[in-house]
């Protein structure tokens, strides 16, 4: 049969929700059946940091009864992905066990980098008004239940995505005690939200404006319901009405329940003070949720669907640009990039990793040169630190402490048995950066072209050009013993003097 | 001016409960119509009398309910339940009244003139008829009785509700004493309560199984001598609330009610109208009855005796020829009816055409590879019912099914428990109703895996899916497997299996949420095209018409100058005719051989004509308190179809009766006119459609190329 059936499940802070997509060809997704099911886990991690016994009964009762769905297609392939509310449980180890016992379901934690990026993948599906409303410079503001992620894309190009952790859920709940007061309820929220937003202007917006909004999330997309794209006047009237009704009108409304339109009011004030601050002229809400991310991702995964919009470049230009922003040497770093993929291509039958590996190679050697903005003298640490406390979209949590530990082992010393989980990986990738950067080891750009070969044990680099090399030939045996230790190959330099 | 007038104003509805009983007293006319069978009038009769019943354990319950709880508060039409109950009484009485004069002066006389069968009274046997009889009571009958006297020492029994008995008084033999004793003893409803007695011709002669035992009754009592013995019957309050919050187990709930229901309240006593004075005073008094709850009856009581002598074999000159529904013209059974669906939407129009599709559909579903899911409400199916049977073959073929039983069907819930267990032990997901909401809609979607994606097959309908009423009652149903419809169906289930609802609807709208607004919007539509100026008009055929906000909604569509026909069997709050308020609207009740049942509305839309049909009646119990669900018919060929079915209604001069603005119902004047009856209209065009098509397939042939030059 010429389609595939996948079943996308997002455990999210509020609602449970499973799609059956029919994937067809020339990228056409169908949406078969949606479930859904109203459970506040959020509420319960938010207020005392873990879900109840209760609620987790419920959940399993209800991702049970989703496999039955799943049976019912005969769907051989889904994915469950679990976001903030469990993230931020402290029992979150017994919630997924408690799952993967009663249902036979593996849900996969989302870091909120993941998620958000889950956020840019549903968008991709519809993809070409995608592009059209990118084109001008344009925020994506995600208003979740737990934070709010802007990202920034001008001229079609990812520029920075930045993390607040401020949800309609964690509003409402913070704010639970006036929400009666409606008037008092909306200052409070816009007096909470400004400062985070006069932050992001500051170090982001200094020479640019925003001048469409993209909103995705979990609430405004019941706003879509009404109307996709909205001018600047129209959603903020939208808001107004919205505020003066009471919860019960804006439920019967828009026929979602009384505790959606609850959030939605704090979701909507995100987004309107975010446009009055800018010059927002602009706002699509395209209505697309976490489900439609996940089977966007399964669909490129698989190769079942391609896009145009290159989302793996999104995340380069992420890496790239917290390069920038700590003042690394930028000449130098991407011709380390560029050697360590060139490496990496070249010894496939020897470390057996895939393209997702090579990513992480290529964004390690983005920021391999970051830390010497904190510190000279112990830059693997401050870059080590820096990565790990950075948000780069649509890499995970433990991907990313992959490239912070391969960026410190370029130049600490590699501990004997690496603990670290994934320390194969660490490890591998360390050796090829090691030998990429030794070859700029003096940073001078004098090894451009080279060609590599394998020859008995030795991986042989032949260098054409003239340049003096002697800083690196020297060097570089200093810097190949880990890549000799793992791949069993001895790198070489040699070179080729044309004249 | 239409805006003075308050369209809600009591003085402009009719107490539901009354216009009920004009509805049964249709019935009784046509008992009462000589132009009618003489079995069918038997027939007719009888449903009145289980009608009757019905109401009083039923709607009366609930008013003597609604008094012991001292609530006053006034219905539709202004009336208080102290006001109705007496209402009802009065009608009730007359009515009964009018029931047996029916039986005594029409249609015993007219079984007694007639060649083929008498329902004798003992007196009325000859010598070896009575022989027959005493031999009878000894070997069947005296074995299985159980009689029951009352003293000091014994209470007064359990009396079953529905059941028929003989009360009697007795006195010791030889006693002195002038001392009555009382006695009862239930007429066994394990025989027959129709005794045939041997005849010297060929006329059968039938006496009735208490006309039997009132006669040889003394041999139960040898110590005693019987005074008197009349026959009674009770009703008992049989309407039962499930505290549903507090029962976890609906299932077992309704078991420990039904077995309750024996105990209820009683509020109606049956007996002989020529009773021993002293015996009915007992009767009264321990069964705490009252004076106006008390029908003394000429003649048989329970007369639900003579659908079983409808039943009986033979008489079939006396019966309406029976009917066959005939096959769907549109479907062509070569082909699997997945393939039939997908050629287009089909209609269905039963009993005029065969429910076959119905079952067949459900069954090829069960074996068909391809088919990964089965879902299906179930309302009231019938005993030995082939979809259940195929329902369980699915799910052990390894389908999903989900059937959802709405137990809460009122007085069929012992039946429902059994079959849903037999579900339940073949692997389908049984959903046993839900909370608060009772599940009247009629849907069942079949999810298959084809070549080109998942594909949605569905039909609704208008009536349950049950093979034996669907040959008796009128019904629209519809196969389709439209996208938006399988969408919404999905949703239906999704719903019913504890899942939030959607986020909206393409097609179908959906009680208790989203009916309501719906049909409101729909009759506010005509309003603005009809003050625009506009052709504006509404028909609507359904069941029952007594909800109060869609009544006054009608009111000011006839004020604003829509024209509104309504075609309603049954009841119907709403007046028509009245000045300023109903003039454009008229009623009519259609009541025939078959029970009336589809429901089905159609707005006119500015030109851009609206089908709707579903299993809701505009009241507030299906637009309020239960799952019902309303589906377009947008396929032209079905929608003419289906205006030409309401055409045929309207145009009814034979069985249907009109409304006047008094409440009054008539028949319709003729004048000259045509006539037409919608029922038999219906058959003959269904009979008329399978004998075209079978010529057409009989005039298929080859035509040889003879001439190849």
């Amino acid at each position: 049969m010429a389609y595939t059936l996948f079943a996308a499940i997002d455990v999210g802070s509020y609602e449970l929700e499973m799609k059956i997509y029919q994937i067809e060809q020339k990228n056409r997704i169908r949406t078969i059946d949606t479930i859904r099911h109203v459970i506040e886990i959020g509420k319960d991690t938010y207020t005392t940091g873990k879900v109840s016994n209760k609620n987790i009964d419920e959940l399993c009762r209800i991702l049970k009864g989703f496999t039955d769905i799943i049976k019912e297609y005969r769907i051989k392939s889904y994915s469950a992905y679990a976001t903030s509310a469990i993230r931020e449980a402290r029992n979150w180890e017994i919630i997924l066990d408690r799952i993967r016992v009663s249902t036979g379901l593996e849900v996969k934690i989302l870091s909120n980098s993941e998620q958000r990026f889950l956020g840019y993948k549903a968008l991709s599906v519809s993809e070409e008004e995608f592009e059209k409303n990118i084109k001008d410079t344009t925020a994506i503001v995600d208003v979740g239940d737990g934070s709010i992620q802007i990202s920034l894309f001008d001229k079609n190009v990812l520029v920075t995505t930045q993390n607040i952790k401020l949800g309609s859920l964690r509003i409402r709940e913070l704010l639970y005690d006036v929400s009666d007061d409606r008037n008092r309820y909306c200052k409070l929220i816009e007096e909470l939200v400004n400062n985070d937003i006069q932050t992001f202007k500051r170090i982001y917006l200094k020479d640019k404006t925003i001048k469409n909004i993209i909103a995705i999330g979990d609430y405004i997309g019941y706003i879509a319901r009404i109307q996709k794209i909205m001018t600047r006047k129209k959603f903020l009237e939208q808001f107004e009405t919205i505020k003066q009704k009471s919860i019960e009108y804006t439920s019967q409304k828009m026929s979602i329940t009384e505790e959606q339109a609850s959030l939605l009011l704090p979701s909507m004030l995100v987004y309107k003070k975010l446009i009055e601050e800018t010059e927002t002229e602009n706002i699509w809400i395209p209505g697309v949720d976490a489900c439609d991310g996940i089977v966007a991702e399964f669909g490129i995964m698989t190769g079942k669907l391609a896009f145009r919009h290159d989302l793996q470049e999104d995340i380069i230009y992420a890496a790239r640009a917290t390069a920038k922003k700590y003042r690394a040497n930028k000449v130098h770093t991407e011709l380390v990039e560029s050697n360590a993929v060139k490496i990496f291509d070249a010894i496939k039958k020897y470390h057996g990793l895939g393209k997702r590996e090579r990513l992480l190679l290529q964004i390690s050697a983005i920021l391999h040169d970051c830390g010497k903005y904190i510190s000279m003298s112990s830059p693997a640490e401050c870059a080590y630190n820096i990565i790990m406390s950075t948000e780069i979209i649509g890499l995970s949590h433990e991907e990313r402490e992959v490239v912070a530990n391969v960026v410190k082992y370029n130049t600490m010393e590699m501990p004997e048995n690496g603990r670290e989980k994934n320390s194969m990986l660490i490890v591998k990738l360390t050796a090829i950066l090691r030998v990429a950067n030794a070859m700029d080891r003096s940073h001078k750009q004098k090894i451009k072209e080279w060609k590599v070969n394998v020859k008995d044990n030795k991986l042989e680099f032949t260098i054409i050009g003239s340049e003096n090399i002697i800083l690196e030939q020297i060097l570089f045996g200093k810097k190949t013993e880990l890549f000799e230790e793992i791949f069993g190959l001895c790198p070489v330099l040699k070179q080729k003097v044309v004249h | 001016m239409a805006e003075s007038v308050n369209f809600e104003d009591s003085r402009y509805f009719i107490n539901r409960e009354l216009s009920w009983l004009d509805f049964n007293d249709r019935i009784l006319g046509e008992a009462r119509d000589k132009k009618n069978k003489l079995f069918e009038r038997l027939k007719f009769l009888s449903i009145t009398a289980s009608n009757l019943d019905e109401f009083y354990m039923v709607r009366v319950a609930s008013l003597k309910d609604m008094i012991h709880a001292g609530y006053t508060k006034k219905d539709i039409s202004g009336m208080k339940p102290e006001e109705q109950l007496k209402a009802i009484n009065e009608k009730v009485h007359q009515f009964v009244d009018k029931q047996y004069s029916t039986y005594n002066r029409s249609l015993i006389p007219a079984l007694l003139n007639s060649d083929i069968v008498s329902i004798l009274t003992f007196s009325e046997l000859n010598k070896e008829q009575k022989e027959y009889a005493e031999r009878y009571f000894d070997e069947e009958v005296y074995p299985v009785l159980t009689p029951m006297a009352v003293d000091s020492s014994r209470p007064f029994p359990l009396i079953r509700n529905k059941t028929l008995n003989i009360a009697a008084l007795t006195k010791k033999k030889n006693s002195k004493k002038e001392e009555v004793e009382f006695v009862t003893v239930q007429v066994p409803s394990v025989l027959s309560r129709i005794v045939p007695l041997p005849s010297e011709d060929e006329k059968k002669c039938v006496i009735l199984l208490e006309e039997i035992i009132k006669k040889f009754i003394d041999k139960l009592f040898l110590n005693y001598d019987v005074i008197c013995s009349y026959a009674y019957r009770i009703m008992r309050n049989a309407d039962f609330e499930i505290e549903e919050e507090e029962s976890a187990d609906l299932l077992n709930e309704i078991k420990k009610q039904l077995k309750k229901r024996q105990w209820g309240e009683i509020i109606r006593l049956e007996t002989d109208d020529k009773i021993d004075k002293e015996l009915l005073k007992i009767l009264k008094k321990e069964l705490h009855i009252k004076e106006e709850d008390i029908y003394k009856i000429n003649g048989p009581l329970d007369l639900t005796f003579l659908m079983k002598l409808y039943g009986m074999n033979g008489f079939e000159e006396y019966k309406d020829k029976k009917y066959i529904p005939q096959p769907v013209a549109g479907l062509d059974e070569d082909m699997d009816i997945f393939a039939n669906i997908s050629q287009g939407d089909i209609l269905l129009h039963h009993p005029y055409v065969s429910f076959n599709p119905v079952v067949e559909f459900i069954r090829q579903a069960s074996r068909d590879e391809n088919v990964l899911a089965i879902k299906q409400t179930l309302y009231r199916v019938s005993g030995n019912s082939p979809i259940i049977a195929s329902l369980a073959e699915a799910a052990e073929n390894g389908k999903q099914v989900t059937v959802l039983v709405e137990l809460k069907a009122r007085f069929d819930e012992e039946n429902n428990i059994i079959w849903a267990q037999k579900l339940e032990k073949a692997g389908c997901h049984v959903i046993y109703g839900l909370l608060g909401l009772k599940t009247h809609s009629k849907i069942t979607l079949v999810v298959r895996r084809e070549e080109d994606g998942i594909k949605r097959y569905v039909h609704l309908g208008t009536g349950n899916y049950n093979d034996a009423t669907a040959k008796l009652y009128t019904d629209m149903g519809m196969f389709t497997c439209s996208n938006a419809i399988g969408e919404d169906a999905t949703a239906v289930f999704n719903m019913i299996s504890g899942y939030s609802e959607p986020a909206g609807w393409n097609r179908l709208s959906v009680a208790p949420y989203w009916l309501r607004d719906k049909f409101m919007y729909l009759i506010k539509r005509e309003i603005r095209f009809a003050k625009e100026g506009k052709k504006a008009f509404i028909t609507a055929k359904m069941n029952s018409l007594c909800d109060k906000k869609i009544i006054a909604a009608l009111y000011e569509a006839s004020a604003a100058g829509v024209k509104i026909n309504l075609i309603i069997r049954g009841i119907c709050c709403l007046v028509p005719g009245v000045k300023g308020v109903s003039e454009n609207i008229t009623v009519r009740s259609i009541v025939g051989t078959f029970l009336e049942h589809s429901r089905i509305f159609m707005f006119h839309n500015d030109g851009n004509v609206e089908i709707y049909m579903g299993s809701a009646d505009w009241m507030p119990r299906n637009l309020d308190k239960r799952v019902e669900i309303l589906f377009p018919v947008t396929d032209e060929r079905l929608k003419s179809e289906v205006s030409h079915i309401l055409e045929i209604q309207l145009a009814d001069n034979v069985k249907a009766q009109v409304m006047d603005s008094n409440g009054k119902y008539s028949r319709v004047d003729r004048r000259g006119r045509k006539k037409i009856c919608a029922q038999e209209y219906f058959c003959t065009e269904a009979v008329e459609r399978t004998r075209q098509k079978s010529k057409e397939s009989k005039e298929r042939v080859w035509i040889p190329m003879e001439d190849i030059r």
